[in-house]
Formats: C-alpha cells, structure tokens, sequence
C-alpha cells in the first residue's frame, strides 16, 4: 500500500492547480480551504479499503486496488476538467462581453454620424456657387442681362440639389447596412453570452460550491468510561445497533 | 493544496477540529428538524411541491420546493405531505401514488440533510427520528433516501431520542404530542420495545379540527380556512386559568368582525387531555407494580403540541383524579427534543456500530 500512497500523493499533487495568493486577492477571495494531500490520500485509502472488506479472495485485491485507484483518479480528474471548464466560460464570457461594448461604441457612433446637421453646411456651399456664377457672368462679355445670371443661378443650384440627395441617399444606405449589420453581429453575441453563461450556471451547480459548515469533531466519537450510566447507554446503543442491522441488512 | 490537512478557515484557525459530523434528524408529521455537530440547526414543514408542468418548472427555476415555500407558490405545484399520520401516506393499492409519496418523502430527506450543511470532505453519520408506527416499508424508503447523502444512518423512534436527549432513560414516560399523532413511550433503561409505545390519534390536527367546529358554531356567518384556525391555536392556546382574552377577527359578509373565543380555545385544547391520561394509564397498569408509581411522577411532555400553556397542570390533575396523583415536566425545546436527542445518540454510537452498517 505504501507505493500506491507515495504514487497516488504525485498524481494528486500534479493535478493540483497552482494559485498565487495576489491572484486569489484579486479575485475577492479572502478565505480559502485547503484540503491536505495527506487527507485525499487517506479518503483513497479508505475508499479501496472499502471496497475490499466487501469482496475478496487475496488474489483479487491488486485488480481492485487498481481498479478503485482508477476510479478516484479519474474522479479527481474530472474535477479538473469541470474546473478548467469553468474557467474558460468565464473568460469567453468576458471576451464575450469586451467585444459587445466596442460593437455598441461603433454603432452609437454611426448613428451620431447620420445624424448631423447636413443643411448648414449646404447653405455656406450654395452662398459659394452663387457668388462664383456672378463673378463669372460679370467677366463675361455681353452677359450682364440680370435675369439671365439668376435664371443659371438656379439652374446650377438644382441640379447641384439633385446631385447631392442621391449621393446623400446612397451613403444613408449604406451606413444603415453597416449599423444593421452591426446590431446583428451584437444579437449574435448576446445571444453566444447568453448560452455561455447557461454553461457557467451548470458547471457551477455541477460542482456544487455549497462549502458546508465543519463539524467540531474530528474523530468518531461513542461513549467513553466506564460507571453504571455509560453500561446502560451501551446496551441502549447495542440494542439500536441490533435493531437497525435487522432493518438494513437483514440480520 | 499542502502536505498537511491546513484549513486556513477563522474556526479551525483557533484550533478547531473537523472529520466527522453527526445528524440528528426528527422526521415529522408536520415538521422535519435537524440538529448537527457543526452547530446547525435547521427545521421546514413537511411540505413537497412539484411543478404542476413545464411552464411553472422555468418561472420557478426549481424542480422541487420544501416548506414554506412550497406553500407560498401551492397554485402552480403538485403538492405532497409525505408523513401524514406519522407513515409515508398513500392510499393502498395506487402503485403511481405510492410511488410518489416515497420520492416526496425521500426529497425532504435528503433537503433536511442538505441543510445541515455537511462538508464534502466529512464523514456524516446521520441518526434519524422517525415515527414509532413507521412500517417497514416506510424505513427502508427512510433509509434508502438518507444513504445517499451520508455515510451511515441509523433509525430510532421519535420518543425514544426526545427521552436520550434529556437523559431520562429509566423510569419514565415521554409523551411527544405531533400534529398527527400523539407517541407515548416507556423508558425503563432498555430499549423500549412494542409494548413500551402506544400512539394516538388525538394530537395538534385534533385541536385544529375541534376548534374550527366551536368556531362555527360560535361565530355565525364567519369565513376562516384551517390554517387561520391552526394559527390561531398556535398563539393562543391554552389550559386553566386563561392568560389573556382570546380576540380574533373574520370576516362576515366581507366586513371584518371580531369574536372573543377564549372559551373555545381552551375547550379545543382539551381533548388532548383525557386521552393522553388513558394512555399513561396503560403504559402504567401494564409495567412492574413495585416501580409504578416512578413512570407516574417522571412524566415528559415533548412535541410541537405540548407548547399549550398549562397542559402540563392540567394533565396532572387528571392524573390525580384518575390515576391517583403524578408529576408531568415540559421538554424545554419541543420543537428541537426529538433532533437534538437523535444528535445525542449519533455521539454516543459506538463506531463500529456505524462501520458495520455501511
Ligand atoms: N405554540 C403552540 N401551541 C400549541 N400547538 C402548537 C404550537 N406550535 C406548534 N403547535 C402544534 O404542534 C404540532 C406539530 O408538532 P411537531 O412539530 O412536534 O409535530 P411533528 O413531530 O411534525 O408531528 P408527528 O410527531 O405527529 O410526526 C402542530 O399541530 C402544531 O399546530
Ligand atoms: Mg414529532
């Protein structure tokens, strides 16, 4: 037994997770419980031993002892796994998170975009082209007819008009795919978060993070002495004791 | 992780032990206790509800409710009272019901033990209280439901663990008066068997049951439910001399209304009394005539129904009248005699005792 506790002490021993105590700070933990090597090692111990009182013939007992060491490692293993699993539907959910913040931040910022004041600007532009076509007419010779600057006047505002709502239209369009594929990438995401987080619900109801309160006893304890009271409460325990072998085991 | 079992907790820290945790548990016709070496005490209605379908399942988010709780949100579960009258309760023959009544039963379990918040990392050995007239059918459910939590239980009847609680093992009579039953219990330094038990069927749900009827017929045209009755009874109750008037309101007609019921209550309260007097009576008559009248002055009231002021006087006087004199003591904590007792036992087990039944 004793190669199999030194052996067993370095399998737990590897799967152990190494924690600095400024990351576990950091994480807000204050407390932690420890649970010795030796203990672990012992509730193996006490497991094969278990297993052995209920069967066997001596010649099977290293193929139980091997079978129940198995077990424990694979348990001890799938706790790792349940762990490491943990951990990384933690982090996906922050990246998760991370990334829904920028996507939001570039929409708002579309959606600011599209909605700035375009007219005033056009009004300074227009004030522009007018002046530009009467400075023109004026060095024109033969042009000086006042109806006829206003009338091109006109002409060249509309069609400028015209000109500018089609590229206005076009580039609305293609800002509202922009804005509505990014809200579907966000929906995507939210929707990722949302199965994620199921995932981190379960994993941390699997591994049931209820700790328990620690009873004052280490040890069984019975009754201890001698004295008349202690004999009778003995025969009290041995006749429940009796009683209960009956109900349980059949005898 | 360290090569010593180091426990960096503030308890342990000051030097505390851990390894081993003892249960005790008192399974109730109306109330499930626990009581535990790790200082927890917990106690919850016998009350189970499922969710009736699939939608109530996702608004509740729980498959299974105990309790308070479980009476709280009654319109959308399926509910179970799995101890009524002291047995897992079904009615004979249904295979589905009963098969139902022994999951609800086996759930509270194994809820009474969650709550005693056992460590992983701990042997738990669990002694639990369970009504004298269980059958055997009914503790193999115990059993089996209690097994898969801890590592060993064993199963003692409710009085017996409210009378090793209080050391009075030789020469008395403990009477644990439930909501549905009434257990009288010998003690006479052994094991009590059949002959030291007797159950009745008059207890706290025999108050209510009476009450309601004076209260009908005292109070016409007024609308009350049987848990108005039995709150009512839980705050006022009482024997004797009245400690105060009993004032209540219901509605008649939709207009509240007050009624004084003083008399009523005390008349309700009274039909535990004689009863409970020809029971002792027997237990008494049928024990070693030298040492009768020893069982007849050490007489216990436990039980959430003991807790009516002044049963104790008035069950000696009928004891005077009846049995020619006697002296009845309250268990201090009625609610907690039959786990704490059942914590006691779990203690003083030896351990091989518990090795064995593995
Ligand atoms: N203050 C009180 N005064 C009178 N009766 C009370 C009081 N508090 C509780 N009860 C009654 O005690 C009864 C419940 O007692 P207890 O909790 O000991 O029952 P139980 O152990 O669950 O039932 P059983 O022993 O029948 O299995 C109920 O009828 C309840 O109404
Ligand atoms: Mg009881």
């Amino acid at each position: 037994m004793a190669d199999l506790k030194s052996s067993l002490k370095d399998a737990v021993r590897k799967l152990a997770r190494q924690t600095s105590v400024d990351s576990l700070k950091k994480r807000g933990v204050k407390q932690v419980n420890v649970l010795g090597l030796d203990r672990i090692v012992s509730l193996i111990d006490e497991a094969v031993h278990r297993s052995l009182r209920h069967k066997l013939l001596s010649s099977e007992r290293e193929a139980v002892v091997d079978a129940t060491k198995e077990e424990f490692l694979k348990l001890l293993r799938s706790n790792e796994e349940l762990r490491a699993r943990q951990e990384r539907a933690e982090e996906e959910s922050n990246n998760l998170r991370l990334e829904m913040q920028r996507l939001q931040g570039e929409i708002d910022e579309r959606v600011a975009e599209a909605s700035v004041d375009l007219v005033a600007g056009y009004e300074g532009e227009n004030a522009q082209i007018l002046l530009q076509i009467q400075s023109l007419f004026a060095n024109a010779k033969g042009a000086d007819d006042p109806g006829l600057v206003a009338k091109v006047q006109e002409l060249v505002v509309k069609l400028v008009t015209e000109q500018r709502h089609e590229v206005e239209i076009a580039q609305a369009a293609a800002r509202d795919r922009e804005i509505h594929n990014l809200q579907r990438r966000l929906k995507k995401l939210n929707d990722s978060l949302e199965f994620t987080e199921q995932k981190l619900d379960e994993v941390s109801r699997m591994k049931n993070v209820e700790e328990g309160v620690a009873s004052v006893y280490r040890d069984v304890q019975g009754l201890k002495g001698g004295g008349q009271e202690v004999e009778r409460k003995k025969e009290l325990m041995a006749g429940l004791f009796a009683a209960n072998m009956k109900l349980q085991k059949g005898g | 992780m360290s090569d010593e079992t180091t426990n960096a907790n503030d308890e342990s820290a000051a030097g505390k032990d851990h390894g081993v945790l003892y249960i005790g548990m008192d399974l109730g016709t109306s109330r499930t206790s626990v009581s535990a070496s790790n200082g927890v005490r917990e106690t919850v209605y016998s009350i189970v509800g499922y969710p009736k379908d699939v939608v109530s399942r996702k608004l509740l988010k729980k498959d299974v409710l105990f309790g308070k709780e479980a009476l709280e949100k009654r319109m959308s579960l399926k509910m179970y009272k799995p101890l009524e009258k002291g047995v897992l309760k079904y009615s004979d023959g249904d295979e589905q019901e009963r098969m139902e009544v022994e999951k609800a039963a086996q759930d509270l379990i194994r809820e009474a033990i969650r709550m005693a918040k056992p460590r992983k990392d701990e042997l738990v050995y669990a002694v639990i209280g369970a009504p004298a007239q269980a059958s055997i059918n009914n503790k193999e459910a115990i059993i089996e439901a209690a097994r898969a939590t801890v590592d060993s239980v064993m199963l003692c009847s409710e009085p017996f663990a409210v009378a090793y609680g209080l050391d009075m093992l030789e020469d008395a009579l403990v009477i644990d008066i439930g909501a549905g039953t009434t257990d009288l219990c010998r003690m006479h330094g052994t094991m009590p068997d059949e002959a030291d038990q007797v159950t009745i069927r008059i207890a706290g749900d025999s108050v209510d049951g009476k009450l309601a009827e004076l209260v009908e017929a005292s109070c016409p045209g007024a609308k009350f439910s049987v848990q108005m009755i039995k709150d009512i009874k839980e705050r006022y109750a009482y024997l004797g001399d009245p400690p105060e008037r009993v004032k209540v309101t219901f509605p008649v007609d939709g207009r509240p209304t007050e009624f004084d019921i003083t008399a009523e209550v005390k008349e309700a309260c009274s039909v535990l009394v004689d009863p409970i007097v020809e029971g002792l009576r027997s237990l008494i008559a049928s024990f070693d005539p030298e040492f009768q009248h020893k069982l007849r002055d050490r007489v216990l009231l436990a039980g959430g129904g003991s807790m009516i002021k002044g049963l104790d006087t008035a069950i000696e006087q009928a004891m005077h009248r009846d049995l020619g004199g006697g002296k009845v003591i309250r268990c201090e904590e009625p609610i907690y005699g039959g786990a704490n007792g059942a914590l006691k036992i779990a203690h003083d087990m030896p351990e091989e005792y518990w090795e064995q039944l593995k």
